[in-house]
Protein backbone atom coordinates (compact mmCIF):
# COMPACT_ATOMS: atom_id res chain seq x y z
CA UNK A 1 0.00 0.00 0.00
CA UNK A 2 3.08 2.30 0.76
CA UNK A 3 4.57 1.73 -2.07
CA UNK A 4 1.34 2.22 -4.25
CA UNK A 5 1.16 5.63 -3.13
CA UNK A 6 4.91 6.64 -3.63
CA UNK A 7 4.36 5.06 -6.73
CA UNK A 8 1.57 7.12 -7.41
CA UNK A 9 3.11 10.17 -5.97
CA UNK A 10 6.12 10.16 -8.31
CA UNK A 11 4.15 9.95 -11.32
CA UNK A 12 2.01 12.48 -10.37
CA UNK A 13 5.20 14.71 -9.26
CA UNK A 14 6.78 13.59 -12.65
CA UNK A 15 3.28 14.87 -14.73
CA UNK A 16 3.56 18.27 -13.35
CA UNK A 17 7.49 18.37 -13.81
CA UNK A 18 7.43 17.22 -17.17
CA UNK A 19 4.11 18.75 -18.75
CA UNK A 20 4.37 21.45 -16.90
CA UNK A 21 7.91 22.68 -18.11
CA UNK A 22 7.00 21.78 -21.56
CA UNK A 23 3.99 23.47 -22.03
CA UNK A 24 5.79 26.34 -20.01
CA UNK A 25 8.50 26.82 -22.89
CA UNK A 26 6.68 26.34 -25.54
CA UNK A 27 4.15 29.30 -24.16
CA UNK A 28 7.26 31.57 -23.96
CA UNK A 29 8.66 31.02 -26.95
CA UNK A 30 6.14 32.70 -29.52
CA UNK A 31 6.88 33.06 -32.60
CA UNK A 32 10.46 34.80 -32.20
CA UNK A 33 13.61 32.47 -33.28
CA UNK A 34 17.27 33.17 -33.91
CA UNK A 35 17.13 35.70 -36.93
CA UNK A 36 16.22 38.84 -35.67
CA UNK A 37 16.37 41.93 -37.40
CA UNK A 38 15.96 45.29 -34.96
CA UNK A 39 13.00 44.02 -32.36
CA UNK A 40 11.75 42.12 -35.08
CA UNK A 41 12.32 38.19 -34.77
CA UNK A 42 11.29 35.21 -36.98
CA UNK A 43 11.86 31.23 -37.02
CA UNK A 44 12.61 30.11 -40.73
CA UNK A 45 11.33 26.89 -39.95
CA UNK A 46 7.91 27.92 -38.84
CA UNK A 47 5.20 26.16 -40.74
CA UNK A 48 8.03 23.65 -42.65
CA UNK A 49 8.66 19.89 -42.24
CA UNK A 50 12.55 20.98 -41.01
CA UNK A 51 10.78 22.25 -37.99
CA UNK A 52 12.32 20.67 -34.59
CA UNK A 53 9.80 19.45 -32.17
CA UNK A 54 9.72 22.98 -29.91
CA UNK A 55 9.05 25.02 -33.05
CA UNK A 56 6.55 22.93 -34.27
CA UNK A 57 5.04 23.25 -31.12
CA UNK A 58 5.99 26.93 -30.42
CA UNK A 59 3.67 27.25 -33.84
CA UNK A 60 0.58 24.91 -32.56
CA UNK A 61 0.32 27.16 -29.72
CA UNK A 62 0.87 31.01 -31.30
CA UNK A 63 0.63 30.80 -34.90
CA UNK A 64 -1.23 28.07 -35.69
CA UNK A 65 -1.14 27.41 -40.33
CA UNK A 66 1.34 29.45 -40.45
CA UNK A 67 2.78 29.19 -43.84
CA UNK A 68 6.48 28.65 -44.58
CA UNK A 69 9.18 30.71 -45.72
CA UNK A 70 8.71 30.36 -48.99
CA UNK A 71 5.54 31.75 -49.23
CA UNK A 72 5.36 34.06 -45.81
CA UNK A 73 8.39 35.27 -43.50
CA UNK A 74 6.44 36.22 -39.82
CA UNK A 75 8.49 38.77 -38.12
CA UNK A 76 7.16 38.89 -34.53
CA UNK A 77 8.09 41.88 -32.18
CA UNK A 78 7.83 41.40 -28.29
CA UNK A 79 9.98 44.72 -27.26
CA UNK A 80 10.75 47.37 -28.66
CA UNK A 81 14.24 49.54 -30.21
CA UNK A 82 15.64 49.30 -26.51
CA UNK A 83 14.87 46.12 -25.69
CA UNK A 84 11.75 47.20 -23.26
CA UNK A 85 8.41 44.77 -23.50
CA UNK A 86 5.70 46.23 -25.98
CA UNK A 87 3.18 47.60 -22.76
CA UNK A 88 -0.36 48.33 -23.73
CA UNK A 89 -0.14 51.92 -21.71
CA UNK A 90 2.22 52.85 -23.62
CA UNK A 91 2.57 54.44 -27.05
CA UNK A 92 5.33 53.28 -29.94
CA UNK A 93 6.22 55.19 -32.93
CA UNK A 94 6.55 52.42 -35.87
CA UNK A 95 8.59 54.05 -38.44
CA UNK A 96 9.69 52.52 -41.93
CA UNK A 97 9.90 52.04 -45.41
CA UNK A 98 7.92 49.29 -47.47
CA UNK A 99 10.40 45.81 -46.66
CA UNK A 100 10.91 43.65 -49.58
CA UNK A 101 8.17 41.78 -50.00
CA UNK A 102 5.20 41.93 -52.67
CA UNK A 103 2.65 42.85 -50.07
CA UNK A 104 3.61 42.98 -46.19
CA UNK A 105 1.05 44.43 -43.08
CA UNK A 106 1.19 44.82 -39.73
CA UNK A 107 -0.95 43.59 -37.00
CA UNK A 108 -1.87 44.27 -33.21
CA UNK A 109 -1.80 40.86 -30.91
CA UNK A 110 -2.79 40.47 -26.99
CA UNK A 111 -1.23 38.78 -24.75
CA UNK A 112 -3.90 35.57 -25.95
CA UNK A 113 -2.51 35.73 -29.76
CA UNK A 114 -6.11 37.13 -30.84
CA UNK A 115 -6.80 40.50 -32.04
CA UNK A 116 -7.53 43.49 -29.73
CA UNK A 117 -11.12 44.94 -28.94
CA UNK A 118 -10.99 48.85 -30.13
CA UNK A 119 -14.15 50.90 -30.66
CA UNK A 120 -12.29 51.55 -34.02
CA UNK A 121 -11.89 47.89 -34.90
CA UNK A 122 -8.49 48.51 -36.33
CA UNK A 123 -6.03 45.88 -35.71
CA UNK A 124 -3.85 46.47 -38.29
CA UNK A 125 -2.23 48.42 -41.60
CA UNK A 126 -0.89 46.91 -45.11
CA UNK A 127 1.15 48.38 -47.70
CA UNK A 128 -2.05 49.45 -49.49
CA UNK A 129 -3.98 51.09 -46.47
CA UNK A 130 -1.29 52.61 -44.71
CA UNK A 131 -1.38 56.60 -44.88
CA UNK A 132 2.36 57.59 -46.09
CA UNK A 133 4.96 60.38 -46.11
CA UNK A 134 5.70 62.49 -49.08
CA UNK A 135 8.84 60.43 -49.28
CA UNK A 136 7.04 57.33 -49.40
CA UNK A 137 7.67 55.85 -45.63
CA UNK A 138 5.29 55.34 -43.27
CA UNK A 139 4.68 56.10 -39.31
CA UNK A 140 2.18 54.01 -37.39
CA UNK A 141 1.23 55.26 -33.49
CA UNK A 142 0.57 52.27 -31.56
CA UNK A 143 -1.17 53.20 -28.50
CA UNK A 144 -4.17 53.40 -26.31
CA UNK A 145 -5.18 57.09 -27.64
CA UNK A 146 -6.67 58.03 -30.38
CA UNK A 147 -3.42 59.64 -32.93
CA UNK A 148 -3.47 61.03 -36.32
CA UNK A 149 -2.50 59.36 -39.30
CA UNK A 150 -2.48 55.59 -38.98
CA UNK A 151 -2.69 54.55 -35.54
CA UNK A 152 -3.83 51.06 -34.04
CA UNK A 153 -5.51 50.67 -30.59
CA UNK A 154 -3.29 48.68 -27.78
CA UNK A 155 -6.96 48.45 -26.27
CA UNK A 156 -6.04 49.93 -22.98
CA UNK A 157 -5.31 46.01 -21.08
CA UNK A 158 -8.13 44.79 -22.29
CA UNK A 159 -6.13 41.03 -23.30
CA UNK A 160 -3.20 41.57 -20.42
CA UNK A 161 -0.44 44.46 -19.89
CA UNK A 162 1.62 43.45 -22.84
CA UNK A 163 1.27 42.82 -26.54
CA UNK A 164 3.15 41.90 -29.73
CA UNK A 165 3.08 43.14 -33.17
CA UNK A 166 3.31 40.84 -35.75
CA UNK A 167 4.95 41.81 -39.50
CA UNK A 168 4.52 39.58 -42.35
CA UNK A 169 6.13 39.50 -46.05
CA UNK A 170 4.16 37.81 -48.56
CA UNK A 171 5.92 36.78 -51.34
CA UNK A 172 8.65 37.74 -49.85
CA UNK A 173 12.12 39.34 -52.55
CA UNK A 174 14.35 36.48 -53.35
CA UNK A 175 17.08 38.69 -51.68
CA UNK A 176 14.78 38.63 -48.21
CA UNK A 177 13.85 35.20 -48.29
CA UNK A 178 17.60 34.32 -48.55
CA UNK A 179 18.84 36.30 -45.61
CA UNK A 180 16.11 37.65 -43.63
CA UNK A 181 18.24 39.12 -40.63
CA UNK A 182 19.69 41.44 -43.59
CA UNK A 183 16.20 43.22 -44.31
CA UNK A 184 15.78 46.61 -43.30
CA UNK A 185 12.34 46.77 -40.77
CA UNK A 186 10.23 49.53 -39.39
CA UNK A 187 12.08 51.03 -35.96
CA UNK A 188 9.87 50.39 -32.85
CA UNK A 189 10.49 53.77 -30.52
CA UNK A 190 8.65 53.81 -27.02
CA UNK A 191 7.48 57.84 -27.37
CA UNK A 192 5.65 57.91 -23.65
CA UNK A 193 3.53 55.33 -21.05
CA UNK A 194 0.78 56.20 -19.16
CA UNK A 195 1.42 56.52 -15.45
CA UNK B 1 19.52 0.73 1.89
CA UNK B 2 18.03 4.44 1.28
CA UNK B 3 15.49 4.42 -1.75
CA UNK B 4 15.17 8.01 -2.28
CA UNK B 5 17.52 8.66 -4.63
CA UNK B 6 16.13 5.92 -6.85
CA UNK B 7 12.79 7.78 -6.39
CA UNK B 8 14.13 11.28 -7.39
CA UNK B 9 15.91 9.80 -10.30
CA UNK B 10 13.09 7.79 -11.63
CA UNK B 11 10.65 10.36 -11.00
CA UNK B 12 12.91 12.66 -13.05
CA UNK B 13 13.27 10.28 -15.72
CA UNK B 14 9.74 10.21 -15.80
CA UNK B 15 9.50 13.80 -16.08
CA UNK B 16 11.90 13.65 -18.92
CA UNK B 17 9.18 11.34 -21.12
CA UNK B 18 6.33 13.13 -20.01
CA UNK B 19 8.12 16.65 -21.19
CA UNK B 20 9.24 14.91 -24.32
CA UNK B 21 5.43 13.48 -24.73
CA UNK B 22 3.75 16.99 -24.26
CA UNK B 23 5.98 18.37 -26.89
CA UNK B 24 5.72 15.64 -29.64
CA UNK B 25 1.92 15.38 -28.53
CA UNK B 26 0.98 19.38 -28.11
CA UNK B 27 0.81 19.66 -32.36
CA UNK B 28 -1.79 17.35 -32.78
CA UNK B 29 -4.11 18.11 -29.90
CA UNK B 30 -4.14 22.00 -31.04
CA UNK B 31 -4.73 20.52 -34.92
CA UNK B 32 -7.22 18.38 -33.62
CA UNK B 33 -9.02 21.13 -31.79
CA UNK B 34 -8.64 23.64 -34.62
CA UNK B 35 -10.24 20.80 -37.20
CA UNK B 36 -13.36 19.97 -34.96
CA UNK B 37 -13.73 23.81 -34.78
CA UNK B 38 -13.94 23.73 -38.76
CA UNK B 39 -15.92 20.68 -39.56
CA UNK B 40 -18.07 21.64 -36.87
CA UNK B 41 -19.43 24.85 -39.14
CA UNK B 42 -18.66 23.63 -42.16
CA UNK B 43 -21.38 20.64 -41.28
CA UNK B 44 -18.72 17.72 -41.81
CA UNK B 45 -15.18 17.17 -43.23
CA UNK B 46 -14.55 17.70 -46.76
CA UNK B 47 -16.83 21.10 -46.89
CA UNK B 48 -15.75 24.60 -46.94
CA UNK B 49 -16.23 27.18 -44.40
CA UNK B 50 -16.50 30.22 -45.08
CA UNK B 51 -16.20 33.13 -42.33
CA UNK B 52 -16.31 36.83 -42.16
CA UNK B 53 -12.96 38.94 -41.72
CA UNK B 54 -11.30 38.37 -38.14
CA UNK B 55 -12.25 41.01 -35.55
CA UNK B 56 -11.23 40.36 -31.50
CA UNK B 57 -14.54 38.36 -31.44
CA UNK B 58 -12.72 35.57 -33.79
CA UNK B 59 -11.10 32.90 -31.20
CA UNK B 60 -10.71 29.60 -33.41
CA UNK B 61 -7.22 30.23 -34.89
CA UNK B 62 -4.77 32.20 -33.32
CA UNK B 63 -3.09 35.03 -34.09
CA UNK B 64 -5.43 35.90 -37.51
CA UNK B 65 -4.65 38.22 -39.95
CA UNK B 66 -7.64 40.98 -40.11
CA UNK B 67 -6.11 41.69 -44.05
CA UNK B 68 -7.19 38.55 -45.53
CA UNK B 69 -10.36 36.63 -46.09
CA UNK B 70 -9.75 32.97 -45.06
CA UNK B 71 -11.61 29.83 -46.54
CA UNK B 72 -11.46 26.64 -45.03
CA UNK B 73 -11.69 23.11 -44.93
CA UNK B 74 -10.93 20.04 -43.17
CA UNK B 75 -9.69 17.48 -45.50
CA UNK B 76 -10.07 13.91 -45.03
CA UNK B 77 -8.62 11.53 -47.74
CA UNK B 78 -8.71 8.12 -45.92
CA UNK B 79 -11.44 7.08 -48.15
CA UNK B 80 -10.80 8.58 -51.48
CA UNK B 81 -9.11 11.47 -52.53
CA UNK B 82 -10.39 15.12 -52.14
CA UNK B 83 -11.11 17.83 -55.05
CA UNK B 84 -9.95 21.21 -54.41
CA UNK B 85 -11.65 24.06 -56.68
CA UNK B 86 -11.14 28.06 -56.72
CA UNK B 87 -11.45 30.98 -58.98
CA UNK B 88 -7.96 32.89 -58.41
CA UNK B 89 -7.89 36.63 -58.22
CA UNK B 90 -5.52 39.04 -59.28
CA UNK B 91 -4.96 40.24 -55.82
CA UNK B 92 -2.42 37.95 -53.37
CA UNK B 93 -4.02 34.70 -53.08
CA UNK B 94 -3.26 31.03 -51.85
CA UNK B 95 -3.96 27.39 -51.03
CA UNK B 96 -2.70 26.16 -48.41
CA UNK B 97 -2.76 22.58 -47.08
CA UNK B 98 -1.48 21.43 -43.11
CA UNK B 99 -0.66 18.01 -42.14
CA UNK B 100 -2.20 16.93 -38.97
CA UNK B 101 1.28 17.37 -37.07
CA UNK B 102 0.83 21.14 -38.24
CA UNK B 103 3.26 20.81 -41.29
CA UNK B 104 2.27 23.28 -44.50
CA UNK B 105 2.94 20.36 -46.87
CA UNK B 106 1.60 22.36 -49.60
CA UNK B 107 1.37 26.05 -50.95
CA UNK B 108 0.21 27.84 -54.60
CA UNK B 109 -0.31 31.29 -54.82
CA UNK B 110 -1.94 33.53 -57.75
CA UNK B 111 1.28 33.98 -59.72
CA UNK B 112 2.23 30.50 -59.54
CA UNK B 113 -1.66 29.15 -61.12
CA UNK B 114 -1.62 29.63 -65.07
CA UNK B 115 -5.37 31.37 -65.60
CA UNK B 116 -7.99 31.84 -63.25
CA UNK B 117 -8.81 28.78 -61.76
CA UNK B 118 -7.58 26.40 -59.91
CA UNK B 119 -8.35 22.20 -59.61
CA UNK B 120 -5.81 19.95 -57.51
CA UNK B 121 -6.69 16.81 -56.33
CA UNK B 122 -5.38 15.78 -52.57
CA UNK B 123 -4.63 12.03 -52.05
CA UNK B 124 -3.58 10.13 -49.78
CA UNK B 125 -1.04 8.27 -52.24
CA UNK B 126 0.31 8.91 -55.86
CA UNK B 127 -1.43 6.01 -56.94
CA UNK B 128 -5.14 6.99 -56.44
CA UNK B 129 -7.85 7.37 -59.44
CA UNK B 130 -7.70 11.07 -60.73
CA UNK B 131 -8.70 12.66 -63.62
CA UNK B 132 -6.43 12.93 -65.86
CA UNK B 133 -4.55 16.24 -66.01
CA UNK B 134 -5.49 17.56 -62.71
CA UNK B 135 -2.41 17.69 -60.55
CA UNK B 136 -2.09 15.59 -57.87
CA UNK B 137 -1.09 16.38 -54.07
CA UNK B 138 -0.49 13.56 -51.90
CA UNK B 139 -1.37 14.38 -48.27
CA UNK B 140 0.94 12.66 -45.29
CA UNK B 141 -1.93 12.87 -43.32
CA UNK B 142 -5.10 11.42 -43.49
CA UNK B 143 -6.71 14.46 -42.24
CA UNK B 144 -5.35 17.88 -42.32
CA UNK B 145 -6.76 21.52 -42.70
CA UNK B 146 -6.89 23.15 -46.38
CA UNK B 147 -6.69 27.27 -45.97
CA UNK B 148 -7.54 29.20 -48.77
CA UNK B 149 -5.53 33.24 -48.24
CA UNK B 150 -7.80 35.82 -50.03
CA UNK B 151 -6.01 39.39 -49.29
CA UNK B 152 -8.62 42.42 -49.47
CA UNK B 153 -6.11 44.99 -50.41
CA UNK B 154 -8.74 47.98 -49.33
CA UNK B 155 -12.46 48.43 -48.22
CA UNK B 156 -13.52 49.25 -51.87
CA UNK B 157 -12.83 45.74 -53.26
CA UNK B 158 -13.85 43.26 -50.46
CA UNK B 159 -17.49 42.73 -51.61
CA UNK B 160 -15.67 41.30 -54.40
CA UNK B 161 -13.22 39.59 -53.04
CA UNK B 162 -15.41 37.85 -50.61
CA UNK B 163 -17.86 36.69 -53.65
CA UNK B 164 -15.07 35.54 -55.54
CA UNK B 165 -13.40 33.50 -52.36
CA UNK B 166 -17.07 32.06 -51.82
CA UNK B 167 -16.98 30.01 -54.71
CA UNK B 168 -13.52 28.06 -53.58
CA UNK B 169 -14.66 24.42 -52.33
CA UNK B 170 -13.62 21.05 -50.87
CA UNK B 171 -15.33 18.02 -52.33
CA UNK B 172 -15.09 14.07 -52.19
CA UNK B 173 -14.03 12.75 -55.48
Amino acid sequence: MKLALKLVAAVLVALVLGAGSALLLVRSGGLGGLVSSGPWETDLTIGSAEADPYTRARVAVAGLLALNRSETIYFTAARDGEGDRLRTACTYRVEGSNPPARWWSITLYGEDHYLVANPQNRFSYGGETVLRNEDGGFVITVGPEEADGNWIPTGQGHTGDTFTLTLRLYNPDESAARNPSGIVLPQIAKEACAS
Amino acid sequence: MKTWPLWIAGSIALAAVFHILTVFVLPYGIMNRAMAGISAQAGGDNKAVYPERATADSRGIVRPSPDLLYTACVYDVSDRPVRLTSPVPDTYWSLSAFAANTDNFFVVNDRSVRGNRIEIILASNENADTPRGVPLVVAPSTRGIVLFRSLVPNEDAAIEVDQLRRQANCEPL
